[in-house]
């Protein structure tokens, strides 16, 4: 390394670890990145004044140091998380260490192992853009700790090409190279994030401000025709179970009979966002799904697989069906009250007939008492600390869709009809660009299922009947309308923003669909479509890729001459061509005079015509003046020339 | 003028028998104007190569005979004090001719030699602060043993370098020995020689030669020649742009003497061993060797 030269090479090696390790603030504990920058900024500053840098001894405690706090964060070494925490301290200590030419390369393909390490981490394609162009930093570093003359714009650009020139290897690797899942043990001190998402209970009364939360829970493409915004209820857990204020999940028998299902099918397939729970949120109601999915005694989807990872799953669901039978732990869960309902309740129950009429026509009354009497939809309900549902009925009236589900269940279980709530999504965002539904945490929802014999199941939304936008509106911005009271949809930069959101949204879908989640299978199922079943004919495969490849870089580089623009000397070389189908190849450092004696003595007959080619083409290519008509000449005896 | 070259190498070949090729190269190399270098041992005809050029060009000629105790002033001459005239006269040296041996001239300490190659170098001499012009023509025709004799100083690579060529002898064939044992003493052939090539006519000649047309794409190859020097492992140290001119010199004398009036890669080719083999390999005798790699790789175009 030439000593004048460290300085620069190290502010850029440095800027670009610090790049490629600043994103890694979201995943390492807080501990080990101050630690990190701690050693950063030491080095930074031992660019200046290199008597600050540590000694030996000094290091060595750092080391310590740093190994005690991954012992402290992770109690080992195994794992996910400390494996990339080692690395990252690693990297730092070796910074101190910076004596030799080789420590620099040795910095630098750590910093790629902890550049490729995000990946663990975040999967996005903004990301993966990030940790494309900084790895084109750390590549600029290593050209310009070769290079003679520190040039970064130079530098850059040479990386800048070297990586465009690697994409294509990369993206055919990616496709072709054999996808092995990582084994369990690998992941196994891997401590799970926790998410935001849908709950397994439900205490409406005690939220007083419910927040919009635009996170994507899940996208749904569907194959075929999509299901109107009033029908698309994304099934979540059944909350059967009240104590009053809360509601929560029961157990419950499996039903006697699977649904029977009527009218057009809706084949689709759900991409879910990484969650905590292992819940699917299917269409109402799913039909026809594969493993690893079930279906559990509330009709809800779930997965055995891992619910912290994008998943992928096909459903075909039918929005006409009947459920049939009740059995008697349904019943039960269905009827439960936590008490004897108050008078208050009951007279309410009897003003609507519900102790006197069917139960169809006391529903048609209780959602017509919502309609009719003055209740409110909003986000941003008054507290209902005490008796949430009494409160909510006769003192309140402002609510959102927990309340109405809660109250209504309620009532309906007073009226001993086996009533409870369901949470899940409702509606979605239709991508015009990706021509996909969105789901967001916004569209979480809760509605009430009431059995009714004959009919089983019923879903009933009492929302729908005081927030009928709520239900039916196709695109959410419009929906805020209503909570908001802004006609958004009318700003024209407000659609602008929306369709690019959409589009962007549109190419992460993609993304994910076909780039992370390209997993063995998907592999396996790409390949054979070109009729290549196991590894070892992939491997043809790749050799049969590779090898023209290579070999027309092989005879690129080797037979490459260097293009000539000199048209007396494309003549002389025709000529040339001519001899050497003889035999007769003129060496690489042979002049023309000499190679015409040697080929004069081989074609005697040809003497004359051989030193006329000669003499002319010396007299074009070497001599002081050459005139229009000797290279006519030229042309016209190397064209009629026959060996 | 072509003819008088002709008739020269005729004559000179009746003298040194069987080294066509070495007689034209040292005609060439006085052509372009250059120093001439000959290594090789004692007794292959060195001194009766440059004996016969000096007679057959017409040339004052005078031959010095370097020992490790010659001093520069026994080369350039000195001044020495008249005493009718109360004053210091300059007294040339042997260099004051036009042309010059220097006979064994690694003998001879480093401060002798470089005395003998200032004057080479500058045609003209200093001393005591007058400077006095050479003659015109003037030849330096050196002859050195080989290195690994007793008792030598070997030309550093700077000095060598102003030699326009070297040229090795060798011992002669079967054939032009026995007709070398058989014939007369050389010695007498060479005083009976005619002058063939006056030395006014030579200075035509020259001149000539500098006419010669040089082509860009015999630059192209010349230029492939010397960045092929400097780039293979093959040579420690490549050709110096003085050593390019040089090739460039001698390659259009030898055009001249094939009768044509622009330089071609084959004159290149034909003078390279004799112009960069001292250039490339200092210790070396083997100049065709040294510079095969060169004629083997460097593409004509």
């Amino acid at each position: 390394m030439k000593p004048e030269l460290d300085k620069n090479i190290l502010i850029f090696l440095l800027s670009s670890i610090g790049l490629i390790v600043l994103p890694h603030v979201y995943n390492i504990p807080l501990t080990i990145f101050g630690f990190f920058c701690l050693l950063f900024g030491w080095r930074f500053i031992g660019i200046w004044k290199q008597n600050w840098l540590p000694g030996k001894l000094v290091i060595l405690l750092l080391a310590v140091i740093g190994i005690a706090l991954l012992y402290n964060q992770h109690q080992g070494l195994f794992g996910l998380d400390a494996g990339t925490n080692l690395f990252i301290i690693a990297l730092g200590l070796k910074l101190l260490e910076i004596k030799k030419e080789r420590d620099l390369y040795l910095i630098s393909y750590l910093a790629f192992i902890v550049a490729s390490s995000q990946f663990l981490y975040e999967q996005s394609m903004l990301m993966a853009a990030y940790i494309l162009l900084v790895c084109c930093v750390l590549l600029a570093t290593l050209i310009s700790i070769n290079s003679s003359k520190v040039q970064i714009f130079g530098a850059l650009k040479t990386a800048a090409i070297i990586t465009a020139q690697s994409l294509p290897i990369a993206v055919a690797l990616f496709i072709l190279f054999p996808r092995i899942e990582a084994p369990r043990w690998m992941l196994f001190n891997e401590q799970p994030h926790a998410r935001t998402g849908l709950s397994d209970s439900m205490e409406p009364g005690s939220i007083s401000d419910l927040g919009v939360s635009e996170e994507l829970v899940f996208r749904v493409k569907f194959a075929g025709a999509i299901p109107p915004s009033r029908q698309r209820y994304w099934r979540g857990p059944v909350l059967s179970y009240t104590d009053g204020k809360r509601w929560t999940q029961a157990a419950v028998q499996k039903p006697l009979g699977k649904p029977v299902v009527t009218g057009t099918p809706y084949q689709y397939t759900i991409l879910m966002e990484p969650q905590d729970k292992n819940w699917v949120f299917a269409l109402d109601m799913p039909q026809e799904f594969s493993s690893p999915l079930t279906l559990n005694a509330d009709y809800q989807l779930t997965t055995s697989g891992r619910p912290d990872k994008r998943a992928e799953y096909k459903v075909t669901s039918y929005t006409n069906y009947k459920t049939g039978l009740i059995n008697p732990s349904e019943y039960k869960a269905a009827t439960q009250l936590p008490g004897e309902p108050s008078d208050k309740i009951k007279q309410l129950v009897s003003q609507l007939h519900g102790f006197d009429s069917p139960p169809d026509n006391f529903i048609n009354q209780l959602l017509n008492h919502f309609r009719t009497e003055d209740f409110h939809y909003t986000l941003t309900p008054p507290l209902m600390e005490e008796n949430p549902i009494e409160s909510f009925l006769f003192k309140t009236h402002y609510g959102f869709c927990s309340h109405y589900a809660s109250a209504f269940v309620y009532l309906m279980r007073t009226a001993h009809i086996p009533a409870r709530v369901v949470t899940g999504y409702q509606g979605g965002e239709m991508n015009k660009v990706g021509d996909f539904l969105e789901i967001r945490q916004a569209d979480a929802h809760a509605w009430a299922e009431v059995w009714l014999e004959n009919q089983g199941w019923v879903r009933v939304d009492p929302t729908a009947a005081i927030a009928q936008e709520r239900i039916e509106q196709e695109i959410s911005a419009n929906r805020q309308t209503a909570y908001y009271g802004i006609p958004t949809a009318n700003i024209p930069a407000y659609n602008w923003l929306r369709k690019t959101r959409q589009l962007w949204s549109s190419v992460d879908y993609n993304w994910h669909r076909w780039v992370i989640n390209y997993d063995n299978k998907s592999q396996s199922n790409f390949l054979s479509s070109f009729g290549i079943n196991d590894i070892k004919s992939m491997i043809y495969g790749m050799i049969a890729f590779i090898a023209p490849i290579i070999a027309a870089l092989c005879w690129f580089m080797l037979y490459q001459k260097p293009k000539t623009a000199d048209k007396v000397l494309l003549i002389y070389n025709r000529f040339c061509k001519k001899l050497a189908k003889h035999g007769l190849l003129r060496g690489a450092g042979e002049g023309v005079k000499d190679f015409g004696e040697r080929v004069k003595i081989k074609l005697p007959e040809q003497t004359a015509n051989i030193d006329q080619i000669t003499a002319l083409f010396i007299k074009l290519r070497y001599g002081r003046v050459a005139a229009e008509e000797d290279f006519r000449q030229l042309k016209t005896l190397v064209g009629s020339f026959r060996v | 003028m072509q003819n008088a070259i002709h008739q020269l190498l005729d004559s000179a070949n009746q003298i040194i028998l069987g080294k066509p090729r070495q007689v034209r190269l040292a005609l060439c190399c006085l052509l372009a104007r250059g120093h001439l270098l000959i290594e090789d041992i004692p007794g292959v005809g060195k001194t009766t190569l440059a004996h016969t050029l000096a007679k057959l060009l017409g040339l004052n000629y005078q031959r010095i005979q370097f020992t490790s105790d010659i001093l520069p002033a026994d080369i350039i001459g000195s001044c020495v004090f008249d005493a009718k005239n109360h004053e210091f006269k300059f007294h040339p040296g042997p260099v004051f001719n036009q042309m010059v041996l220097a006979d064994e001239i690694n003998r001879a300490t480093p401060k002798a030699q470089s005395a003998l190659l200032e004057a080479m170098e500058e045609r003209q001499v200093t001393v005591e602060g007058k400077t006095y012009p050479l003659p015109q023509p003037f030849f330096v025709i050196a002859t050195q043993n080989p290195s690994h004799q007793i008792g030598t100083f070997p030309l550093p690579e700077s000095q060598l370098d102003r030699f326009l060529m070297r040229i090795e002898l060798g011992y002669p064939d079967h054939h032009a020995e026995r007709q070398l044992l058989s014939g007369q003493s050389r010695h007498s052939l060479c005083e009976s020689l005619p002058v063939q090539l006056p030395p006014e006519q030579l200075q035509d000649i020259q001149q000539a030669v500098t006419q010669v047309h040089v082509s860009a794409a015999l630059l192209d190859y010349c230029q492939a020649i010397i960045s092929f020097t400097r780039n293979s492992p093959e040579y420690h140290c490549g050709l110096s742009p003085r050593a390019g001119l040089a090739l460039l010199t001698a390659a259009k004398a030898w055009a001249f003497m094939d009768q044509r009036d622009a330089a071609i890669p084959e004159d290149i080719q034909a003078v390279l061993a004799a112009v960069a083999g001292h250039r490339l390999r200092a210790g070396n005798t083997q100049s065709e060797a040294i510079v095969a790699p060169i004629l083997a790789n460097v593409a004509v175009h």
